[in-house]
């Protein structure tokens, strides 16, 4: 079967500033003096693919570069070398959330989102019931975002996400404020995507789920692979490796 | 996500969007996106056409006014609004992959929408005023195209560079600001000596505002009514503003090009 994501040598590397050069200021007192910078290496050399139809976790350590990587995915930043590749539509939920705009309600937020991600009008409308539905938002749906709770915001989010048409969807910790009653709506969504065949790259902390729904998973430290295999594996590494020192 | 009807769709959808949210919470909505250009007009017009006697010097004081403040009102706040539009929307670039543009772009829509609600409720007064419609009107179409143009390019430009120096937002501030009394809005353009004149129409704005005026009120500003070619000496010096506009629309969209891959990491 053929890969749903290829993803070979891929590097990035930020910049951390020592002095904050967002003024004119410092461009004319200075105007030969390269700001010092130390680089922070977020990810270096990853190289790994993802099955279609696979359900492909990604665990780490804070900073590790999970969301950076998914980031790169989804073609959000670029980076610095490597290659990437990724067959079929793409949905992101990147950290909590897929770009809301707080002074606009739900229903704006919607429609802004859903069209950015390419959605025709007429998808728009058919799919905005059932966005609203699964997230039990109904009542709020006028309200601005900026008085949602962070629960509901990533239930708006999450729904947004899994609507748009996908056959790659990239989670960063979904369930990481949801209520139980919504992880367990998460979970169903979960299982039927692996019986549609849809490729699921997840990243979370929580590596019961890892092992609970996984087929492969990835564990990245400092910016690096450290290892690749079945979830079990994987999370008695990072247990033993990470947690315990 | 790259065809033409991707792009006119967003701008559609979320132009309309950022149109409408600026006058949600406002109790009148709408009806301040006229206030604003009445009320320019209205004290402009009480100093200029009665204290001042500029009147004297243009034949349709109202109308010639009544454009420049339209045109000036529409250019500055679609700059305005595009200027930190990028920053803004940092939640959305940093999260959802789609073209950059799309966000200052949608906020020109809105502020374009403004102004045509505007040039409606103007051509209700023109109306009014008896101004007899001319086939050469249709002139005003390809100018206000060259100054959306403009303005595009000019809000693209300083959108970018708003990520990397917060500074251009004061500095957009006091231009705006300046511009207005510079830009011959409330006087006739021919009060100026010449060397200002040359100066004032290596804007763009000023050369399209002029030729709408001649455009719209037929040389009726009498020897105020001067356009690029009259300063600039000859046919050929009315390419000097178009130029501009090239120069800046280009530069800006190779600039937000090389920009735009990275501004989810900057912002
Ligand atoms: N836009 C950016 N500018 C500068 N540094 C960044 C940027 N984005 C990420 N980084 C850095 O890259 C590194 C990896 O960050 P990343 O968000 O990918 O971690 P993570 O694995 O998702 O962590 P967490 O588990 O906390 O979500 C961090 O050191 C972070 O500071
Ligand atoms: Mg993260």
């Amino acid at each position: 079967m053929a890969a749903a994501i290829e993803v070979s040598e891929v590097s990035k590397t930020f910049r951390i500033p020592h002095e904050q050069r967002t003024f004119f200021k410092e461009y004319f007192l200075h105007p030969f003096r390269r700001p010092s910078y130390e680089r922070n290496e977020a990810l270096k050399a990853v190289t790994f693919s993802v099955e279609s139809g696979e359900f492909f976790g990604v665990i780490g350590p804070n900073g590790s570069g999970k969301s950076t990587l998914l980031r790169i995915l989804a073609g959000i930043y670029v980076p610095d070398s490597g290659r990437v590749r990724v067959r079929g539509l793409l949905s992101p939920f990147i950290e909590l959330g897929v770009g809301f705009n707080p002074e606009l309600s739900a229903r704006d937020n919607i429609r802004m989102n859903g069209t950015l991600a390419g959605l025709t009008k007429r998808e728009l409308e058919a799919k905005f019931d059932d966005i609203l539905g699964f997230s039990e938002l109904e009542r709020f749906v006028d309200q601005k975002l900026k008085n949602y709770s962070s629960g509901m915001l990533v239930r708006l989010a999450y729904s947004i996400a899994i609507q748009i048409p996908f056959d790659v969807l990239l989670l960063d910790e979904v369930l990481a404020v949801g209520d139980e009653a919504f992880q367990e709506k998460c979970f169903a969504t979960f299982d039927s995507f692996k019986e549609e065949g849809k490729t699921v790259v997840f990243v979370s902390h929580a590596l019961d789920l890892m092992e609970r729904f996984c087929d492969r998973c990835l564990l990245l430290q400092s910016g690096m692979v450290q290892a690749l295999g079945s979830p079990h594996e994987v999370a008695d590494l990072y247990r033993e490796r990470v947690l315990v020192g | 996500m790259t065809g033409i009807a991707y792009y006119l769709r967003v701008l559609r959808v979320v132009g309309a969007i950022d149109f409408k949210a600026k006058y949600t919470d406002a109790a009148l909505g709408y009806v301040w996106s006229l206030v604003k250009p009445l009320a320019y007009f209205a004290v402009l017009w009480l100093v200029f056409a009665h204290l001042l006697l500029t009147a004297n010097q243009t034949d349709d004081f109202t109308v010639f006014l009544l454009i420049g403040i339209l045109l000036f009102l529409f250019f500055i706040d679609a700059v305005s609004a595009m200027l930190p539009s990028i920053v803004d929307g940092g939640a959305t670039l940093r999260r959802l992959a789609f073209p950059p543009i799309m966000i200052p772009l949608s906020a020109s829509v809105a502020i374009g929408i403004t102004f045509c609600v505007n040039v409606s409720a103007f051509a209700v007064f023109a109306a009014i005023q008896r101004v007899e419609p001319r086939i050469e009107w249709l002139l005003v179409v390809p100018l206000l195209a060259e100054l959306y143009l403009f303005t595009v390019g000019l809000g693209l430009l300083l959108s970018a560079l708003y990520v990397r120096f917060r500074d251009v937002g004061q500095v957009w501030e006091l231009a705006a600001q300046l511009l207005f009394f510079a830009s011959a809005i409330f006087y006739p353009i021919g009060i100026l000596p010449d060397w200002a004149q040359k100066v004032a129409f290596l804007n763009p704005f000023v050369q399209v505002m002029q030729d709408i005026r001649h455009v719209v009120l037929g040389g009726a500003s009498g020897p105020n009514d001067l356009t690029a070619g009259d300063v600039f000496a000859g046919a050929g010096g009315r390419l000097i503003p178009i130029s501009i506009v090239v120069l800046v629309f280009v530069a800006a969209l190779v600039f937000f090009r090389r920009e735009g891959r990275y501004f989810a990491e900057r912002l």
